[in-house]
């Protein structure tokens, strides 16, 4: 692989950078900038007005309701993170080492189903976690008291639905890093006299840890902005803070406030992936031998 | 031999439908150096593995220090292994590396430390090593790295995959110097695998040659070099002439004769004729070493051919002549002295000889 | 010993196991979607009575419908076309250039892959708003078209760094030794060598404008794409439509992915063939 250095006098640098650079920041750093300055803003009589005063942040430190909720969403947030984690792991796993015959095939239907449309997936998890639904038919079919199962407008219907769409991406990360591992290590983890299941932990595990950590960061990072979970699956019963912003966008047409709410999310999220970028740079050494 | 630290006899081992290993029968004494050497494919790292323990033969028997193997997983074997691109553990320091196989078998810290440190001295390997990551490493300490993982558990066995395969040729040589004097200092058996046989005549105590899953010829160097059993494993050391002849046996050796060839001496004495002779096509063995240009007479017994001189490549400790013989489909290839004089220039005419007591007669 | 393959053997089956249960998994509401989708009875209950095509033909007699199909349609094509085409420069000054910057450059294109689709919606819509105050319009199916642009990007740029990853500029130096010119280069090796990637990052991308829910909702405003059809109605009651739905969606969205990855991946094992192994 030879890198090309490049000078911005370069007009092909130019031309390949520039595009894509500005639309990035006129579409997505400006805005964020904007919801920043939004922050500062009020609203009266459902418009906004140019104040540069502290009073949404006020608003939003003093009223516990948002506290509870911002609260509720990280907790899911980690809950799903160890849910989608747990899932992933053995199934990544499985994929590396065990289904190498099939795992193009397996990664198609894994990718397809990502790709469907969310709305229509979460309309079908409707279809089965109701009280009427196909889980409960089966399990009544297989004997159980019928109307067992009700998880639809539970905080455990959303934590469904959460895990289900996040669970390809620490699968994803985790596949990359397990099949990157040399196979030659875990062969020189037997010969020094190991057993498979010391090998995992000694070798296996550890070396895993790049794509465990970015699938983590990534399941916790996404599952802030969980909407249509909590909104469908789970009735609204416990709100997430994504209605929090979306209430006060279309009820109540409380620009600052949403703006707040938003960014105190995305600085909830942004702060955990510094920590963990941070904690992956401290160790010391390269996972990588030099060629 | 008395007790063999490995017997292996008859190993099979199929993948599917391939054979790759047809009853290889193999034995290694205790302290001895042997080397399996062969072309790609000829199955000798899958009898490697078969000895390590990460491949199970599909038929065959193979003991090791007594024990039959058979089902024994390679984390229960005495043997230890140095693999091809040496498989150090990249998030482990070098003093874990080394001290793995000890720590799994419970040895206590300060023993151990006495051991992974006396391991760091054998391998002239500086103490601060012991804190750092091979990826910090050059690649010759990490060949040393990977040698002291595997001998500091003291196996009966170690087992070498290739390992300067991947190395420059100045780094390769003083690895092959000190990788010699380790074994004379050790004294546990090696298993070399290499498909360079110079490399494995100056480190092997025997050879073990193979070629499509089978074994050619097991002996010292001297006999894979003087004696080989057939061309296959007299050209296997580079290039070298086979020059055609009809045999006949005759007064206790065997009578050869040459349309090419001037009368000389034409009995061969039984120790320079290949035990596995056959009548598929006999040939004279004449290493390029032994020839030289005639410029005066001949000395008794002496071949003499007639050719022109095709090319020659100086490559400073010794001059290489091709001759283009007529009859001959391929050229003679001399190996003379360096000199700055040369005996001949291309395009001449020249007579050349040979004493065919230091020729060998085998077939193919 | 016994023991111990019988072991190795038990955790190899619970692990495939779990590899099983996971398509499972994904698929359960996909599954019971197109089941659903023939039921002959208005109610989505089972047991399903009777086998019927008419929710299919339901389906096309709803007033939003179509206008939603054709708007989903429009604004997939055209965030496929800018998200491809930006995603593949990404792609090239990610991989195959250093410069001044370009950690910045990085950062700023893979974070939006970092951002909830929503947060990345509302913080889009907030600014559109303010912007369209001051400049007079208002959100509808443009935004949401720079909306898609910017989420799908970040996708995009992977899946064509891949192929870029493997690329072997050796070739593109015969090609100038043979006397091309940057442009002809361009045209006849790096870009045949490149497009499996891109095509595949196509597909992917306008699949993901296609199903994408978050990002449209919030800057659609009175405009809807498929999805948002699909949530209104949910929202006011499920009817067997919408499964109906889900299938039509599904058949040529799955061949299109089959497509995009044996294209890509046969020609991930070409380039490596390609490349002498030194």
């Amino acid at each position: 692989m030879r890198i090309e250095r490049k000078s911005w006098n370069d007009p092909v640098l130019v031309a390949t950078v520039a595009p894509l650079a500005l639309v990035m920041v006129a579409f997505f750093v400006v805005p964020l900038l904007m919801t920043v300055v939004l922050t500062f803003q009020t609203t009266q009589f459902y418009r906004l007005v140019w104040t540069w005063d502290l009073k949404v942040w006020t608003e939003v430190f003093s009223k516990p309701h948002y506290w509870t909720i911002m609260i509720r969403t990280v907790t899911m947030a980690l809950i799903c993170v160890v849910l989608t984690v747990l899932i992933a792991f053995p199934a990544a796993y499985a994929l590396a080492t065990r289904l190498k015959t099939f795992k193009t095939q397996i990664q198609i239907l894994i990718i397809f189903a990502f790709l469907t449309d969310a709305v229509l997936k979460t309309f079908g998890w409707i279809l089965i976690l109701d009280k009427n639904g196909v889980a409960n038919w089966l399990l009544m079919h297989a004997g159980f008291p019928p109307e067992m199962l009700n998880l639809l407008f539970t905080p455990a219907g959303t934590m469904i639905g959460m895990v289900y769409n996040l669970v390809a991406y620490p699968m994803f990360t985790i596949y990359l890093s397990l099949v990157r591992i040399d196979r030659d290590l875990v062969l020189a983890a037997y010969d020094a006299g190991a057993s498979r299941i010391r090998t995992f932990f000694e070798v296996t595990l550890p070396l895993s840890r790049p794509g465990l950590y970015s699938g983590a960061v990534l399941v916790f990072v996404l599952s802030l902005g969980a909407f249509l979970e909590p909104k469908v699956l789970g009735g609204g019963t416990s709100p997430l803070a994504s209605e929090l912003i979306r209430q006060s966008f279309e009820t109540r047409v409380n620009w600052p406030l949403g703006a707040a709410l938003t960014v105190v999310l995305i600085a909830i999220g942004a702060l955990m992936l510094a920590a963990c970028a941070a904690f992956a740079l401290r160790r010391t050494s390269t996972t990588e031998r030099p060629a | 031999m008395a007790s063999p630290i490995i017997d292996a006899s008859g190993i099979v081992k199929d993948y599917g439908a391939v054979r790759a290993l047809h009853g290889v029968s193999l034995q290694i004494g205790t302290g001895e150096f042997v080397a399996l050497v062969g072309p790609s494919g000829c199955g000798k790292t899958t009898l490697l593995k078969i000895l390590a323990g990460f491949e199970e033969p599909t038929g065959g028997r193979l003991e090791i220090q007594g024990r039959d193997m058979r089902g024994v997983p390679a984390a229960s074997r005495p043997t230890r292994m140095v693999f091809q691109k040496l498989a150090l553990f990249p998030h482990k320091t070098v003093a874990e590396n080394i001290g793995f196989s000890l720590k799994l078998q419970k040895v206590g810290k300060a023993e151990a430390g006495g051991r992974i440190r006396a391991m760091l001295d054998l391998m002239h390997l500086k103490p601060e090593y012991l804190e750092r990551y091979p990826a910090q490493l050059s690649g010759g300490e990490q060949q040393r790295v990977a040698l002291a993982r595997a001998l500091v558990s003291q196996p009966g066995v170690l087992l070498l995959d290739e390992p300067m395969s991947a190395l420059d040729a100045k780094l390769k040589k003083s690895l092959q110097a000190e990788l010699k004097k380790l074994h004379r200092e050790i004294g546990t058996s090696f298993v070399l695998v290499t498909h360079d046989l110079e490399e494995a005549m100056m480190l092997a105590d025997r050879i073990c040659v193979m070629r499509g899953g089978h074994v050619v010829q097991v002996g010292t160097p001297a006999d894979i070099y003087y004696r080989p059993a057939n061309m296959f494993v007299a050209g296997f050391i580079g290039e070298t002439n086979f020059l055609p002849v009809t045999a006949t046996a005759a007064g206790g050796g065997m009578e050869v004769a040459s349309p090419l060839v001037a009368a000389g001496q034409t009995i061969i004495a039984p120790e320079h004729v290949s035990p596995s002779l056959s009548a598929k096509g006999t040939a004279l063995l004449v290493r390029p070493e032994t020839i030289r240009f005639l410029k005066g007479d001949a000395a008794p017994g002496e071949w003499l051919l007639d050719g022109q001189v095709e090319e020659y490549f100086i490559k400073g400790a010794s001059t290489q002549y091709r001759i283009r013989v007529r009859g001959l489909d391929a050229a003679v290839i001399m190996d003379l002295p360096g000199s700055i004089v040369l005996p001949a220039v291309v395009g001449e005419a020249v007579r050349i000889g040979f004493d065919p007591v230091q020729a060998f007669l085998l077939s193919e | 010993m016994m023991s111990q393959r019988m072991r190795n053997a038990l955790v190899d089956t619970m692990l495939v196991g779990t590899v099983v249960l996971l398509l499972v998994f994904f698929y359960a509401p996909i599954a019971t979607l197109v089941a659903f989708s023939f039921t002959s009875s208005r109610v989505l209950t089972l047991p399903i009575e009777g086998f019927s095509l008419q929710w299919y033909g339901e389906l096309f007699n709803k007033p939003d419908f179509l206008p939603a199909v054709v708007n989903s349609a429009a604004v997939a094509m055209v965030s496929t076309v800018f998200a491809t085409v930006l995603g593949t420069a990404g792609a090239v000054a990610w991989i195959r250039y250093r410069f001044r910057l370009q950690g910045a450059f990085r950062g700023l294109t893979f974070a939006p892959l970092l951002f909830p689709q929503l947060l990345l919606g509302v913080v889009m819509l907030l600014w559109f708003s303010v912007l369209g105050s001051w400049l007079g319009f208002s959100t509808g199916l443009v935004t949401v078209i720079i909306g898609h642009v910017v989420y799908i990007t970040p996708f995009a740029l992977v899946v064509v760094a891949v192929q870029v990853y493997g690329f072997d500029e050796t070739l593109e130096d015969a090609a100038r030794d043979a006397g091309a010119s940057g442009w002809e280069v361009f045209r006849e090796i790096t870009f045949p060598l490149l497009w499996p990637g891109i095509f595949s990052a196509a597909i992917f991308s306008f699949l993901l404008s296609w199903g994408n829910f978050y990002v449209s909702y919030s800057l659609a405003g009175t405009a809807r794409t498929l999805p948002i059809f699909v949530y209104s109605g949910i929202a006011v009651g499920s009817s067997p439509i919408y499964p109906a739905l889900a299938t039509i969606n599904l058949v040529p969205a799955f061949l299109l992915v089959i497509v995009a990855e044996v294209l890509r991946r046969r020609a991930l094992r070409r380039q490596a063939s390609g490349i002498s192994t030194s």
